[in-house]
């Protein structure tokens, strides 16, 4: 009994105690809040990768690509087996290229990818991040369009076409009231509806001038029909610290200009006409993937049309043995699984039919090379180099701040032994009372798993609160940052490649980290206890 | 004065110090018998705490031995000794010696806690608090309970001290030099509770150097040389 009672006694009494469960606190919180963090890091990065590729991924690592890809997918699909495990593939024509704004006549380098837009949807997360499709559901297109510019109601409040109005309306049923209450409202033009949208020059009124009764004006689709393209939101949208995005310079349906660099199918620069083909298009919408890198230089457009102006369409060519096909191209075809099929194992199956595939093509094209070497390959095989850094520096990091933690634990051993030191007598007296060596040991062990019961419970909390709010944290460092002219900001997007900070604590790691955050203090208290139990009681009571 | 409840036989206790070896217990054989009030005394350093200690399990002797009851207090393990000192003999120091993170009533129930496992403890915790409560109301410390050894006098302590060593009734009282450290009137006060405690049938063996103290008890033995010059009274 008194183990417990004077365990307890001295963990009120003593405030040095109090030291080591601050040590204890600090040391479980930093090291759950490391974990913590990435472990998110690298959840976020698996699901990303996954979200970005889909299942499978066929690709040759060329800018030509290769040939025979829709035959590929065809006969897969109907493939008994394959057929059934496949629930998406699509060809991506992926190459680069040069934005230019019109309006404001910035250019920028930009990663273009063709795409079907609806097969893309359902083989990876793309159409999860695309801005407008979500709150204008279903207008989303990369087919040839106008500009939807807004007119004015007899209250002179701005109108979307009564398409888009509809389409928002639709949204408006099925969200949630905070999302609504959230959607942001432009700042350019005061349209009370997500999005950047331009008024007509009739409809448009500056910003203070009452438009109260003036003459309606209808909203219209202006301008010429151009092919839609989506852009990365980092291109056309301010991030603000809040984490939102403001779509300030470049609204819904201006135009942009792509400059292309097409090769043949022998990888020669195209010889065609004068200069690098260009081609206007419109801003359909704007896509988030949350990956800055993408988001940031990624322009998408249609499978088709990327196809012909990059010369990967059928073509024929003439050569001294005579002229030949040269079959249409794509630089990657993603494929999307049915729910319950494993990555690898489809991959195999596939690619068996792929070498057959191809060994029946590859003497009917002159770049056989393009064909064998293509590879299949998971998200996991493809994403593989990246998650195992980011899976080491998780080991690295939880390893290093694991050792710093064990600081905690000789804290806790000078303090306990400085207790025992200081409560010599104390320890002879109990002694003297027939308080046994073990006895006497388990209090300064029992103090110990206190110290660290407490501590590392604290600390858990403080860990899992911090994790929590972390990119508040961030933010208000941000902030106060700026007051002093000072740069916190700690997480970088750009340098991260996420926007946000992870905020998941997983409970096992918290478990973890709190039991062996009690075993280390207990560990720490070893020593003490030993040396405790050894106190002779005639020798430490002899004097006052 | 019938059967001796205590007997010490043929006691040596050296200390070495660097290269010399400091004998000072030499063959001490000593009786005491249950109910008596035994005095030990001898100039300073001459070696009675040493034998107290012995004679309480609290040390052990080089050669030699103590039986308590018939049995050899050394023969045992030393769970068996730590038993001892729970719960026969009652140690009283010169310096209190209580805790001072505890209140009174705490320091008193020491024993009593160290004696009791949790289950234990739980289930008589009102028996031994009124117990405790009892004897401190006896030492007149009974409105003191909730006071920490530091708001005490050395009286007042050292009747703390007293009743902490009754707590789990002991069949032995050893004590000190218990009024050491105390003023006469103060000391006085203190052999005064020790022998109020002795007529009520308490074996008290207890350690001075000072004959006035001394004179309290039923018979005085003298250390001195290492060795008891007048065993029997
Ligand atoms: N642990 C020890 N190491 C060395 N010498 C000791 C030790 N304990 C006691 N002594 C010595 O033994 C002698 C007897 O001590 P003690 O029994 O305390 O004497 P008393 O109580 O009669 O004053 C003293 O000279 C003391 O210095
Ligand atoms: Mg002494």
């Amino acid at each position: 009994m008194y183990k417990l009672f004077l365990c307890l006694r001295y963990l009120r009494r003593r405030r040095i105690a109090f030291f080591s469960v601050a040590a204890v606190c600090l040391c479980t919180a930093m090291v759950l809040i490391v974990v913590s963090v990435m472990n998110g890091f690298l959840q976020m990065v698996r699901d990303r990768s996954r979200g970005m590729l889909g299942d499978l991924i066929m690709e040759n690592q060329s800018l030509q690509g290769f040939p025979y890809y829709q035959d590929f997918i065809d006969q897969v699909k109907h493939d008994p087996e394959l057929g059934q495990r496949i629930y998406e593939a699509t060809p991506l024509i992926i190459s680069y290229g040069v934005i230019r704004f019109p309006s404001d006549q910035i250019t920028k380098p930009a990663q273009v990818l063709g795409i079907r837009f609806d097969e893309t949807c359902r083989v990876n997360d793309f159409g999860k991040g695309l801005f407008y499709e979500k709150y204008y559901p279903g207008t989303t297109t990369l087919k040839p369009q106008k500009e939807p510019r807004l007119g004015r109601d007899e209250k002179g409040q701005y109108v979307l076409p009564t398409y888009l109005e509809a389409a928002r309306s639709r949204w408006e049923k099925s969200a949630p009231p905070d999302e609504i209450a959230k959607a942001w409202r432009s700042k350019a033009v005061p349209y009370a509806g997500p999005g950047a949208y331009l008024p007509l020059p009739d409809a448009y009124a500056p910003s203070g001038v009452d438009t109260t009764g003036l003459e309606p004006v209808a909203p219209a689709y202006d301008g010429p029909e151009l092919p839609g393209a989506i852009i990365g939101t980092d291109m056309v949208a301010k991030r603000l610290p809040t984490g939102e995005y403001e779509r300030e310079y470049y609204s819904r349906g201006s135009t942009i200009t792509l400059t292309f660099v097409p090769f043949t199918d022998t990888g020669k620069p195209l010889e065609s006409g004068t200069g690098m083909p260009s081609k206007v298009f419109r801003y359909a919408d704007d896509c988030r993937t949350g990956v800055y890198d993408i988001d940031s230089m990624s322009v998408y457009v249609d499978f088709d049309l990327l196809q012909d102006v990059l010369n990967m369409k059928e073509d024929k060519y003439t050569g001294e043995q005579g002229g030949g096909v040269i079959p249409a191209r794509t630089t990657q075809v993603q494929i999307k699984l049915n729910a319950g099929y494993d990555p690898r194992a489809t991959r195999d199956l596939l690619q068996k039919q792929w070498d057959e595939f191809f060994m029946s093509r590859i003497h009917s094209v002159r770049t056989p090379d393009l064909l064998r070497r293509v590879e299949i390959r998971t998200w996991e095989e493809k994403q593989a180099k990246y998650i195992a850094a980011v899976e080491k520096e998780k080991y690295l990091v939880t390893t290093l701040f694991g050792v710093i933690s064990v600081v905690a634990v000789f804290l806790v051993v000078c303090i306990f032994y400085m207790i025992v030191q200081q409560k010599t007598r104390d320890i002879g007296i109990i002694k003297s009372v027939g308080a046994t060596a073990l006895g006497v040991a388990q209090i300064f062990l029992a103090y110990g798993a206190a110290v660290g019961i407490v501590g590392g419970g604290i600390g858990t909390i403080i860990a899992v609160y911090f994790v929590k709010y972390i990119n508040e944290f961030q933010h208000g460092l941000e902030r106060l940052g700026r007051v002093f002219h000072m740069d916190l900001q700690v997480w970088n997007p750009e340098v991260y490649a996420f926007d946000r900070i992870p905020n998941q604590v997983q409970v096992w790691d918290a478990v973890i980290i709190y039991a062996v955050a009690v075993l280390m203090a207990v560990a720490g208290s070893v020593i003490a206890a030993v040396k405790a139990a050894r106190i002779w009681p005639v020798e430490a009571l002899r004097y006052e | 004065m019938s059967d001796v409840i205590l007997q010490a036989a043929g006691l040596h206790k050296s200390y070495v110090m660097g290269r010399t070896t400091l004998d000072v217990l030499k063959g001490v054989s000593l009786g005491v018998h249950r109910g008596e009030f035994v005095a030990i005394m001898g100039s300073s350093g001459c070696g009675k705490s040493t034998l107290l200690h012995l004679l309480g399990a609290l040390d052990v002797p080089d050669r030699g031995t103590v039986k308590f009851d018939g049995t050899d207090v050394f023969g045992g393990s030393n769970a068996q000794r730590d038993r001892l000192r729970n719960r026969t003999f009652g140690f009283v120091f010169q310096f209190y010696h209580l805790l001072p993170e505890l209140n009174v009533l705490e320091n008193t129930l020491i024993p009593c806690m160290v004696g009791h496992s949790v289950a234990g403890w739980l289930g008589r915790r009102a028996d031994l608090r009124r117990h405790a409560t009892d004897l401190l109301g006896r030492l007149g410390l009974g409105d003191r309970l909730r006071h920490r050894p530091n708001e005490l006098s050395g009286g007042e302590r050292q009747r703390v001290a007293i009743a902490r060593a009754l707590a789990n009734r002991p069949q032995v009282l050893l004590a000190d030099e218990p009024t050491g450290n105390l003023d006469a009137a103060t000391g006085c006060e203190i052999m005064g509770v020790l022998t109020e405690l002795n007529r009520a049938g308490q074996t008290v063996v207890m350690v001075t150097h000072d004959p006035q103290v001394a004179a309290s008890a039923h018979r005085i033995v003298t250390l001195s040389d290492g060795r008891i010059r007048n065993p029997k009274a």
